[in-house]
Formats: structure tokens, sequence, C-alpha cells
């Protein structure tokens, strides 16, 4: 029951606007380059993929996105650790760290692109950027806050330090680490619409981009819907896989 | 963990000690598992040294089991981890087999006063943590052993968190257990357990005790408890913690309702509520020194 009224709930603001969007289409003689119709939408919809364009933008933004994310986890879970296990690289680094993340990723893109030109490392380099921080922040307060008393287990049994960043910090930072790394995915693939908004010749920001140009407002809102959809199953299905490796946190809430 | 208060001359201090280990094992013909002379541990508190324990003088045999007791704070646990070497100290004499302490042995085992079991790790890896040098088929056959030992046969493949307080601390007892340590040393085990369950395991681990000929050492607030695992109670004063008396337990004495354990339970209780037993006496407070300190409280 409780379950049917959510779901309800959560349908009534999407209704509205489908309605609101109708009757503004139908007396509000709105220019169809402005707000077109929900059949021309959809009909845009059908065409694009019916010719393979916008399956092809996707699978290009997404591609930078792996990559780009790829590099981040790595550098983010590596920094994380070891910045969470040595106070000396906390105070080095942990102050500027907080400066810089301070500024938005699309602040960024302009100095990039003067460094890295307009193709496609430009764009790789802002989706580590992006996804870099929350990766690292989150993996450094996961391996931080392990309580003492399991490293004085560690130490008592005589584990290595590597043993010992293994068996007790890493599965200990994990459930921290998997949120950093949800964020990360989210902030990446926000970061490349923006950079291929910015500056690109292909992918879905750049689709969005040059159909604002033609004055194809059709085009533009299935490029947008594609963008929300594809985060939020991206989001769900990080979020199921990691659950996957973490079994003991489930049985904590319980 | 900033507790050293004076690393470097420690450092000499222990070379020092160790020559002059050598020498008294050998007077005393290493009869003494445990040695401990002068001790003294400071923490730093605020950056203030605190004395947490003070001159503490405590020798113990191969096969021994000392019991002690003594008000929260006093600095048992402490103890316990500078034998164990999981502590630093400052002054004093500490050693193992005639060596002195320097840092954990695979043969000094230690149960913690809260389980520490890892959460992320299933019971039958929690208990083999420490076993993780031994083949797969050994240490299996050592998990299996101890798992059944303590009654958690059939929890193999739980996580601490599916358990309850008592049996997640009956599985970090099969965990100090596992890797058949030498030297025991267990702080306030039995704390979690309900009654009879902790009647259960005194016996439980007073029959390993005698099988393995380990050397335990345990923490406890359970006066009672004390007396009936004990060849010796220590019996330490509040902060500082010092020693006030080691007294050594007869046989009879070990029996519940002999005469003699009503007599060690009235000396103990002498010692440790010796200020404020003209309002209490020990045949009407229960064997209970936390539940003791909470009626102090209570009425004050
Ligand atoms: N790592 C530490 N740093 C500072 N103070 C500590 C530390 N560990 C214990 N203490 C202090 O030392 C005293 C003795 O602690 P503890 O050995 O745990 O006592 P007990 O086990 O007898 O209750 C307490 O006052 C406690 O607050
Ligand atoms: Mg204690």
């Amino acid at each position: 029951m409780k379950s049917i009224k959510k779901t309800v709930l959560a349908l009534i603001v999407p209704f509205g606007i489908i309605v609101a969007w109708y009757l503004a289409v139908k007396y509000g003689h709105t220019p169809e380059g402005i707000l077109p119709s929900m059949e021309k939408v959809w009909k845009a919809f059908k065409t694009n993929i019916e010719n393979g364009q916008l399956t092809n933008d996707v699978l290009v933004s997404l591609s930078r996105v792996v990559k780009g994310y790829f590099v981040a986890a790595i550098l983010g879970i590596v920094a994380g650790s070891v910045i969470g296990m040595s106070k000396t690289a906390k105070d080095l680094f942990l102050p500027i760290i907080t400066v810089i993340r301070q500024i938005p990723i699309i602040a960024w893109i302009p100095l990039i692109i003067l460094w890295c030109g307009i193709g496609e490392e430009s764009k790789v380099v802002i989706i580590v950027l992006a996804a870099f921080f929350p990766i690292l922040v989150n993996t450094e307060n996961g391996i931080e806050k392990t309580p003492e008393g399991m490293l004085e287990v560690a130490r008592l049994y005589k584990l290595n330090p590597w043993k010992t960043f293994i068996k007790v910090y890493l599965p200990h930072a994990l459930p921290h680490m998997l949120v950093g790394l949800r964020l990360g995915l989210g902030v990446a693939w926000m970061a490349v619409v923006a950079s291929e908004l910015i500056a690109a010749s292909s992918g879905i920001g750049y689709r969005m981009s040059d159909a604002r140009s033609l004055m194809m407002a059709d085009v533009v809102i299935v490029c947008m819907l594609v963008v929300g959809i594809i985060g939020v199953v991206m989001d769900k299905l990080i979020g199921v896989i990691f659950g996957m490796f973490t079994p003991w946190e489930k049985l904590k809430k319980a | 963990m900033g507790e050293t208060i004076k690393g470097q001359q420690n450092d000499q201090k222990k070379k020092t000690n160790m020559i002059k280990v050598d020498q008294e094992c050998f007077m005393k013909g290493n009869d003494y598992i445990i040695n401990v002379e002068h001790l003294h541990k400071q923490f730093l508190v605020d950056k203030k040294p605190m004395d947490v324990l003070s001159d503490i003088n405590l020798s113990i045999k191969r096969g021994e089991f000392i019991t002690i007791v003594g008000h929260s704070g006093c600095g048992k646990s402490t103890l316990l981890k500078i034998m164990c070497g999981l502590v630093d100290y400052e002054d004093g004499i500490v050693e193992r087999n005639g060596h002195a302490v320097v840092g954990p042995g695979p043969k000094c085992g230690m149960v913690f006063q809260d389980h520490r079991l890892l959460p992320w790790l299933k019971i039958k890896d929690n208990v083999g943590f420490g076993l993780s040098a031994l083949p797969k088929k050994e240490r299996e056959e050592s998990v299996r052993k101890h798992l059944e030992m303590v009654g958690l046969k059939g929890f193999e493949n739980s996580y601490p968190a599916q358990l309850s307080g008592g049996m997640s601390q009956r599985a970090a007892i099969a965990r100090g257990l596992a890797n058949n340590p030498t030297i025991l040393l267990l702080d306030e085990p039995f704390g979690a357990l309900d009654a009879l369950t902790r009647i259960q395991m005194q016996k439980e681990i007073l029959r390993i005790q005698k099988e393995q000929s380990t050397t335990m050492v345990m923490v406890t607030h359970d006066i009672d408890e004390a007396i009936v695992l004990g060849n010796r109670i220590v019996v330490m004063s509040a902060r500082p913690g010092k020693i006030m008396d080691i007294i050594k337990v007869s046989e009879a004495g070990r029996e519940r309702n002999s005469e003699e354990f009503g007599r060690y339970k009235k000396k103990i209780y002498d010692y440790l509520f010796s200020e404020e037993n003209n309002e209490m006496t020990y045949k009407d407070v229960s064997s209970d020194i936390d539940e003791i300190q909470k009626k102090k409280k209570n009425a004050s």
C-alpha cells in the first residue's frame, strides 16, 4: 500500500507538467521553435532513433564518461587512501583540495580548452576533474574514520601495512568509497554534457547546442530527456552493483 | 597516538632492561612467562601527562590463571595492552618469555573488552583472522574447532551484525584462542553475557586453560568470577592504578559455596570499598562492582 501511495505521489508533478505543457501549446500560441508540441517531440525522438543519430551521440558521450571516470576512480581512490592514512599527506593536500573543489566544473572548461584544445582530451580531462573530487573526499573520509580498535586488532595479529590496508582500511572505507563513486559518476555525466555544449563536434551535448542553433526545440527537449533518463539509469545501476560488494552494510540497518 | 612521553629515553631504557632481563630470567630459572617490574604508564590528556599505572609489579608463572579486579578507569585494559605489546610504556620492565616486550607476538592472544570483530568478515573469517599464515585446511580446522568450543557452530557464514552481543563476544574469544596462544589476555570477556552463559563460559575457559595449559590473565568486574577463575587475584586501586594486593586462591576457595570463597569476597570488597563500607556490607550487595557503583551514584 505504501509503495502504491509513493508511486502515485511521485507521478503527480510530472503529470501536472505534461498537462501544463499541453495547455500551453494548445492555448498559448507559442511558436513551434520555442515550445513544440508533445507529438512533435515524440516524432523527433523516433526519427533520431531511426536514423541512428541519437544512439550515436549517446554512445560518444558515454564512451568519454567511461574513459574519464575510470581514470578519476583510480586517482581518487589512491589519493583518498593516502590522504586518509597519512596525517602529513592530509595536512599537505586537504586544504588546497577544499579550495579547488569550490570552483564549479563549468569554470574549468575555458582553461582546459586553452590547454587541451577542443578535441577528445579536453572532454576526458573535464570528466576526470569533475569525478575526482567526490571520489577522493569520500574515500579519504572512509579511510580516516577506521576505528582505532580495528587497527589495534590488525596490529595484534601483526598485519603488515599493505595487509592492514587491504583487510581493515579498505573494507571499512568501501561503503563511503562507493558513495563517492556514485556521486562521481553523476557529476561525470553532467560534466560531459556541459563540456560538449560549450565546445564539441559530437556527443549528446553537441547535438543539443546544434539543434538550438537550428531552432529545433523538439530535438533539444529529446536530448534533455535522454540525458536525464540515462543519468537516473546509471545511478540506479551502480547503486545495485555496489550493494553487492558490501553485503554486511544491509544487515546493519535491519 | 601520541602517548609516548619520553620516546627516545624509553628506547634506551628498554635496551638496558633487556640485558637486566636476561640475567633475571636466568636467576629465576625462566619460570615466569610474564614479568612486570616497576611499571609506570602515563597518558597525555590535553597535553598533560596523567598517571594511569604506578609501580606495577607482577610475575606470572607458566600455566597460571590471573584475574584482575579494580574500579573502572584504573588502568586494567592498559595493563593488558602493555603486556601484549599494543601500548608503549614509559618506565619499568615488561617481559614475555624473558624478553622485553616491544610489540605483539603470535603466542600472545588478546580478547578485547568490546568484541572488535570486523563487520565485513563472516564469523569464520573473523575467527581465522590471525591464521593467514596457515594452509587453508588447517585454518578451517582450527576455526571449526574453536567455533564449536564457544558454541557457535552453524554461524560460520553469519556476519557479526547478525549475532547478539554475547555471541559476538564468544566469537571474539574463539578468535583469541584460534592460533593457540601460550598466553591469552582477556579484557572483561564475559561482560556482555547473561548469567547462565557466563557460568558456562567460565567452566569452558577453565577447561581450555587446563587442557592447553595456556597462561591466562583476565580482567573482570565480577568478583565471584575473579575468585572462581583465578589462581591469584590482583586487586588494583583507583587511578593511578596500583596493585593493592595479590590474593592467592586455594583450590577449595574456588568453590562458590565454600566458606573460604566468602572470605575472599569480603577481603576484595574491603579493598575496593574501604571508604564507604560503613553503609554497605559485602553481604547485601550483588557481586558486581559496576552495580555497586551505580547504587553509589543513585544514593548521592
Ligand atoms: N589512548 C589513550 N589516551 C589517553 N588516555 C587513555 C588512553 N587509553 C586509556 N586512557 C585513560 O587511561 C585510564 C585507564 O584506562 P583503562 O586502562 O581503559 O581503564 P580500565 O580498563 O581499568 O577501565 C582512563 O582514565 C582512560 O581514560
Ligand atoms: Mg577496561
